[in-house]
């Protein structure tokens, strides 16, 4: 962990980078030990399963689309208010999502177009910013308190 | 690929994989069925969906791609036995109803032709 409960305010936030190479295999990989290391905090298994898709959604974008295919930096930063709620920042530094960013879901014949609306679905705010270079998808999604360890 | 089962009888294939469909196997998955479909033959293609633990969104448009293959050239197109995780993906996007589910073994058996 690199830092936790660091602001004043915030003593119950903690928070955790993981970093990879945007390429197919590694991708998938970054999402699940994300969820592996959620798992120490939730006991729920359809919250788990949201944010796996949350999370493999975006990093299939960065892979897709960010460096043109080939490989490059990706990060996600995590940050959880144990009982409350998880935040993830999913970031490149490619060339980011350009005007046309689709949050609706496409007609049932489109082959692809639906990884954002997919994770509209599953949280409670979805933004795409870009800001210092950085290309970010940012994630909230509140958690109700049952579905957390005791 | 020893995750993939293609079966075919008559003038249907099933095709079963065990794994993720996720972007990192969906090329491999469309390339493995195009080169059985250029058999003029295959009059119907139906999809195992048991043993899949985790679909993303590169999942549902392999999934749309074949059906739009299938369907525009006047056959069939088929998913069976759908996982948990996959009826989740696809009742995301609302495609539950898009395709043709067979829901049971009787339906299923009727399109592949066994018993």
């Amino acid at each position: 962990m690199e830092d936790r409960g660091d602001s004043v305010g915030e003593e119950a936030v903690i928070r955790k980078v993981f970093r990879t190479i945007s390429h197919p295999g590694d991708s998938r990989q970054l999402a699940k030990d994300v969820v592996r290391f959620l798992s120490q905090s939730l006991d729920d298994p359809d919250t788990l399963s949201d944010l796996d898709i949350i999370l493999t959604e975006a990093c299939a974008n960065v892979c897709r689309h960010a460096y043109e295919g080939a490989p490059g930096d990706l990060e996600v930063r995590l940050r959880l208010e144990f009982g409350q709620w998880v935040e993830l920042e999913i970031v490149d530094w490619g060339k980011g999502f350009g005007p046309e960013v689709r949050f609706e879901n496409p007609g049932p014949e489109s082959e692809g177009g639906r990884g954002l609306y997919i994770m509209c679905m599953l949280a409670n705010s979805c933004q795409v910013r870009h800001q210092d270079g950085e290309n970010v998808v940012f994630i909230h999604k509140d958690i109700g308190q049952s579905r957390w360890k005791s | 690929m020893e995750k993939l089962t293609l079966t075919r009888t008559n003038s249907t294939i099933l095709l079963k994989y065990a794994g993720e469909i996720t972007l990192e196997i969906t090329g491999d998955l469309k390339r493995r069925l195009d080169a059985e479909l250029t058999d003029g033959d295959v009059h119907a293609v139906v999809i195992d969906l048991s043993e899949v633990p985790f679909m993303d969104s590169s999942g549902i448009g392999f999934l749309v791609s074949i059906n739009t293959r299938m369907r525009s050239s006047g056959r069939s197109f088929f998913l069976c036995r759908l996982s948990r995780a996959v009826e989740k993906t696809l009742g995301l996007v609302q495609l539950l109803g898009f395709f043709q589910i067979l829901t049971d073994e009787k339906a299923l058996a009727a399109v592949c032709g066994q018993a």
